[in-house]
């Protein structure tokens, strides 16, 4: 299956690309993201709860970040097994300046899909696979927008941005 | 085909319903037919820990009018709207697109409340409500809100509904004088779900004009939506062959369109384009003969 | 109920008991102590098996044995394969598979535990560790050097090349007189979808040794062979029931894994243990049908006349074979002359092995798809010299006179009047009719198509020199003491009707009420031996070995009878519960004739008491049923949609024994044909993950979607056995695919369009409609 699209978010590119590579960041915008540990080989192995509707499935994942170009683009592999079946894509994303306060996130991979999800889910698998991309986009968006634009404390005991 | 176990709730009245599904959160699931969601679980694509049956809530299953606008309980089953001799004469959009959906056995279980809540982005229903302007119920434990359907489908099998709300019933006006409505479908001929389905409403002003058109479309795009490009082209003109053909060509402008192995994204778009055509003549064509 | 009865629509024995509910099918088998088996199957098309976890599997609650390929080995056999082709290649096929997996759904560990629910549970907890390897899919590429081989050990992924060749095709090459026609056409993958899935269960007693399986099979007494070598178990010791099936379509015509795992796992643990298939399970791992490529050159004179066919068959066969996988394509091959004594044939079959499920015999098995490429072609002469289908066929046809008629195929039909079959379908579909009105509609700019399929098949399987393990059946009738028959076969029915046609035979034959014979089958200690039900052969050579049977016991009745009545034997008959001489004036009752050879008071010398023969009926030859099928359709110009509009079918099952029976065999057989024209297709992607797998995605035809399909008989009776029946239950799926795709065809002539591949999905039309009149 290929998956390819692009999304926009309203941050600087070295504050996205910095975000990008942040496991914090990325484990807050995973969808269902439950756990998430870096290996140490340098990649990082995740406990993922993905679900469409009333369709979940608990995935063990392996992420992996090849060939990083900052700020401009890397690989991304990710290796999942769980549900019934595994998911295996790699994809490459690309960080483009779009002015000065915007970034366009540009990805195109190919995913392999087996198991019971590949043998009847093929009519919904790519919308799916879509819906769960965006889901990702748009929490990381509120992620860098909470970094890149911090709400003003309004307890001053308490620091606005991330620790 | 045998699914995970699950504990097993059959409440009686909405507000136990209501009271289960809060005290469960995200671990309980509404049954209601079970054609959606039974042969997920018996793949083992849904594994709900807890099944909350709404069947047996009587007060789910109504069919009514009440000035001028149609309310259908949750549980009305396809086949009772099909049979419906109140739909047949006040909302017959809705018996047409009941019989165009699944096969006897599906129309005898399945729910119209069940289908909606899915929100499978090829249902029938979807299309129907929104070419209706229709408005969907929900109750949970912290009240009723009313849905406008444009605002239910949010995407591929989601919608609007919070895990403890209750979808009990579907509000949508009745044909009014010079109204027409028709449902077109094209089947999958394995799942028998719309590879595109096509609602449309048509209103004629007293000159004949369209004073108001409305379509809505599933099968071809993550979730059922309003051509609203095709409304617009359509407004103030004659429902004539040329002005359909023009409006409907615009069925799937802005539209991120679904691709599989039974159609391409460029052939729902054409067939988007046609089926719009097929329904509105049809529909010009009744509500200039009613 | 009125004698004769052959020939009358006599109502169904079967019914009763499944209209209502009654009927049992494996899984209504409880049996105390039983135990329910599940399987985890491989997520991989290919890979090779690291370690495989089972610790949690076995603690799971309820679980008595989990088992692995390594657990089995050497405990249970291979997974056999009865095709005899010279040179095949047979790669070794576990049970469970043992450090490779080599198409997805296959069964990795098997769980046994205390309900169904238990072991699914506990499946999904094994964790099996895979190295995948690369897939290979397509079948074309599987034979380039560069593609990765499945069975290392074999040494590439060509499992048999077979040449059959007739005359001399070389010679044609050179004669520039001759039109030459290329074509390439695909017949895709099928799934045989039996409404009842398969399902087992195995009952190992250990007191009595004795090993007794319920399976859902066409064929008990294979089986029973099979599963005693498998189990190494001597025949006596084992016992196989074939309950109710619910349909087989050729797919339950085999020996499975899950049997033998059923087996292993009973004998081991001395309890009974179920295995019932889910629908998934069903489409990934039972196996499929056609997938071949074929590539063609048909030398044709400019009359018309077809000189010449070369063919190459590229034979998809899946990872391993099965009981018959790579038999299937040969008979394609041998059937390939279709209804036409074409003189000079090649046609190269060559088997590949790919990373998916086995292909092996699904209803026409290897005869639909030799149909399919002889009546497209006929209809491309047609298109190619422009020429109506009817006159091209006509002008190919051997004359009735020229039965039995040898081929250079090395088959010899039986006996045909493929004319008076055309004309008559003609007639019923009102052709010339319908060529007018298509006329009309072009002119509107709508697409009425009108195809025609002329077939013959090859039935009633078949002489034992010409089978694999035995091509006989055996037959017996007995009376018992109060009068009643009792009729054991050895063929296995599951759906057809011969319990009733069956009855038929006996009832006429002893000039005895319909409900006085009761019909046996499926049970290897009731019915001493047997072949099954496949191959359109079960009334043919089933139902004359129970008539070879039925005529022993009459002679030994009538000597009896004569005796009594002082006349020479070869007076009497046999009517109206009475054995009489034919002008009625000597008469005996049936009952009493049966008194007196079962309490044998006064018997003639040299008589044994009793009442009960056998017989073993070994056919001479095959036989050929054929006939004429015409399909109208209309295709949405601006969608491609295609309406089946009308359908008309006039075969010829040699005699007709019961035309109820026939039209219910020609119906199904017709719908499933036009499910693999318009619908049907199993797909696999390019990582060999099937993705049509479930019926939401495969397109199993339903009632709904057809029109009334018109059908009649002819009736050319086959000299092959006494009966003179031909057989019926694949014509309709034989006939019927090349007249649908011919109709599309025909349809979009305007468009200039030559040939669509199958599944003809609106998609593909719409691209061709896209592209505009071309002519």
């Amino acid at each position: 299956m290929k998956l390819d699209g692009s999304y926009t978010i309203p941050a600087p590119r070295e504050v996205v690309w910095q975000q990008l590579m942040n496991p914090e960041t990325l484990a807050k915008s995973l969808p269902g993201c439950e756990r998430m540990q870096p290996n140490p080989d340098g990649s990082y192995q995740a406990e993922l709860k993905v679900g469409i509707g009333a369709v979940k499935g608990s995935y063990q994942a392996r992420i992996e970040i090849l060939n990083p170009v900052s700020p401009e683009r890397y690989r991304m592999k990710v290796e999942g097994k769980g549900a019934g079946g595994f998911v295996n894509g790699e994809g490459l994303l690309t960080l483009t300046e779009n002015g000065s306060a915007q970034t366009l996130i540009t990805y195109s991979g190919e995913a392999q899909v087996g198991g019971v999800v590949a043998s009847v889910g093929q009519r919904l698998l790519q919308a799916a696979a879509r819906q769960i991309v965006s889901q990702f986009f748009q929490a990381f968006a509120k992620q860098v927008q909470a970094v890149a634009f911090p709400p003003p404390s309004t307890d001053p005991l308490i620091p606005s941005s991330p620790r | 085909m045998i699914p995970q176990s699950f504990e097993y709730h059959a409440p009686r009245t909405v507000a136990e319903a209501s009271s289960l599904l809060a005290r469960l959160g995200s671990d309980g699931k509404i049954l209601a037919g079970g054609h959606s969601l039974v042969p997920m679980m018996k793949l083992r694509l849904a594994a709900p820990k807890h099944i909350v049956d709404i069947g047996r809530i009587a007060e789910l299953a109504h069919i009514r009018e009440e000035d001028g606008t149609i309310q259908i309980g949750a549980l009305a089953t396809h086949f009772n709207i099909e049979s419906s001799p109140l739909l047949k004469d006040r909302c017959p959009l809705l018996v047409e697109t009941a019989r165009e959906i699944g096969d006897v056995q599906v129309r005898n279980r399945g729910t119209i409340g069940g289908s909606l809540a899915h929100a499978d982005p090829a249902a029938d229903w979807p299309a129907a409500i929104l070419a209706l302007g229709g408005e969907i119920l929900a109750v949970s434990a912290r009240g009723e809100r009313r849905i406008p359907a444009r605002d239910f489908f949010l995407d591929v099998m989601t919608s609007a509904l919070e895990f403890d709300e209750i979808l009990t019933a579907i509000r949508v006006p009745a044909l009014p004088a010079r109204g027409g409505d028709a449902y077109l479908k094209l089947h999958h001929p394995a799942s028998g779900f719309a590879v595109v389905g096509v609602a449309a409403r048509v209103l004629l002003n007293a000159q004949g004009a369209v004073q108001e058109a409305a379509v809505g479309i599933t099968g071809v795009a993550p979730k059922a939506y309003r051509a609203t490009g095709v409304e617009a082209a359509l407004r103030g003109k004659s429902p004539s062959a040329r002005h359909i053909e023009a409006a409907a060509s615009h069925a799937a402008d802005g539209i991120e369109v679904n691709s599989d192995l039974y159609a391409s994204a460029d052939y729902r778009r054409h067939l988007a384009a046609i089926y719009t055509r097929r329904a509105l003549e049809r529909a010009a064509e009744r509500a200039a003969a009613s | 109920m009125a004698t004769p009865l052959l020939g009358q629509r006599v109502k169904r024995k079967e019914d009763p008991r499944l209209i209502q509910g009654r009927g049992h099918y494996v899984d209504d088998i409880q049996l105390p102590g039983m135990l329910h088996m599940a399987f985890t199957r491989s997520l991989h098309a290919h890979a090779r098996i690291g370690s495989i976890r089972v610790a949690a599997a076995k603690a799971a609650p309820g679980v008595v044995a989990v088992y692995t390929g390594q657990d089995i080995q050497g405990q249970l056999g291979w997974v056999p394969c009865a095709a005899g082709i010279e040179g095949l290649k047979v790669p070794r096929h576990s049970c469970l598979a043992i450090d490779k997996v080599c198409y997805v759904g296959e069964p990795v560990a098997a769980v046994v535990a205390a309900s169904g629910y238990a072991a699914r549970d506990a499946a999904d907890l094994i964790e099996v560790d895979y190295e995948p390897l690369p897939a290979v899919v397509n079948p074309e590429k599987a034979l380039a050097k560069e593609s990765p081989v499945i069975h290392e050990e074999l040494g590439d992924n060509v499992a048999f090349v077979a040449k059959l060749a007739g005359g001399d095709c070389a010679s044609l090459e050179a004669d520039k007189t001759l039109k030459v026609i290329k074509a390439r056409f695909i017949n895709q993958r099928l799934a045989p979808v039996s409404m009842e899935t398969r399902g087992v269960v195995a009952n190992y007693s250990p007191g009595e040794d004795l090993l007794t399986v319920w399976s859902s099979t066409q064929v008990p007494h294979i089986l029973k062979t099979q599963l005693a070598i498998m189990n190494s178990l001597d025949e006596a010791r084992c016992r196989v029931i074939a309950p109710e099936v619910g349909g087989g379509f050729g797919s339950k015509l085999n020996v499975y894994g899950e049997e033998g795992m059923a087996c292993l796992a009973s004998r081991r643990l001395g309890r009974p243990v179920k295995w019932i298939e889910g629908r998934r399970e069903n489409l990934q791992a039972t196996i499929h049908g056609r997938d071949q490529i074929n590539e063609l050159e048909v030398y044709v004179r400019p009359d018309g006349k077809v000189v010449g066919l070369k063919c190459s068959i590229i034979a998809d066969l899946g990872a391993y074979h099965q009981l018959l996988t790579p038999a299937i394509p040969t008979l394609t091959a041998l059937m390939i002359l279709g209804c036409y004594n074409i003189p000079n044939v090649f046609v190269q079959t060559t088997g590949v092995f790919t990373n998916k499920m086995a292909t092996d015999a699904y209803r026409g098995a290897g005869r639909p798809e030799a149909t399919y490429i002889i009546e497209r072609v006929m209809d491309l002469v047609a298109h190619e010299l422009n020429m109506d289908p009817v006159d091209v066929r006509m002008k190919n046809f051997p004359s009735p006179d020229d039965f039995p008629l040898a081929l250079p195929t090395g088959v010899t039909y039986d006996t045909a009047n493929y004319q008076r079959s055309l004309k008559k379908v003609l007639k019923a579909a009102g052709y010339s009719r319908l060529r007018k009105e298509q006329e009309r509609l072009r002119k509107k700019g709508k697409y009425l198509g009108i195809g025609l399929s002329t077939y013959v098949e090859i039935c009633a399987m078949g002489p034992s020199s010409r089978m694999p393990a035995g091509g006989w059946e055996f037959g017996e009738v007995r009376i018992d003491p109060t009068g009643k028959v009792t009729v054991l076969s050895g063929t296995s029915p599951h759906g057809q009707g011969e319990e009733t046609s069956f009855a038929q035979i006996v009832a006429d034959g002893l000039g005895i009420p319909y409900d006085d014979v009761t019909v046996y089958h499926g049970d290897t200690f009731q019915v001493p031996m047997g072949i099954g039900t496949f191959g359109s052969r079960t009334t043919a050579v089933g139902g004359t070995a129970i008539y070879q049977a039925m005529g022993r016991l009459k002679k030994k009745m009538a000597r009896i009878a004569a005796h009594q009545l002082g006349v020479k034997p070869g007076e009497l008959v046999f009517r109206d519960r009475r054995i009489e001489t034919e002008d009625g004036q000597k008469s005996i009752g049936f009952a009493e004739v049966v008194a007196e050879a079962i309490f044998a008071k006064q018997l003639p010398p040299g008589i044994d008491p009793g009442l009960h023969e056998h017989s073993v009926f070994e056919p001479s030859n095959y036989t050929f049923p054929f006939g004429a099928h015409v399909a109208v359709v209309e295709v949405d110009g601006e969608t491609g949609e295609i309406r089946l509009r009308n359908y008309y079918a006039v075969d010829d099952c040699g005699r007709v024994l019961n035309p109820m029976l026939v039209d219910g065999q020609i119906h199904g057989g017709v719908a499933q044909a036009v499910g693999q024209a318009l619908w049907e297709e199993l797909v696999y992607d390019e990582n060999g993950q099937l993705i049509t797998g479930s019926l939401m995605d495969y397109a199993v035809p339903k009632a709904h979607q057809f029109c009334w399909f018109e059908t009649q008989n002819t009736e050319t009776r086959t000299p092959v056995n006494p009966l003179g029946v031909k057989g019926v239950g694949e014509a309709g799926t034989i006939g019927a695919t090349p007249a649908v795709v011919n109709a599309v065809v025909d349809a979009l002539k305007p468009f200039g369009v030559r040939h669509i591949d199958m599944p003809l999905k609106p998609e593909k039309i719409w691209r061709i409609l896209k592209q505009g009149v071309r002519n």
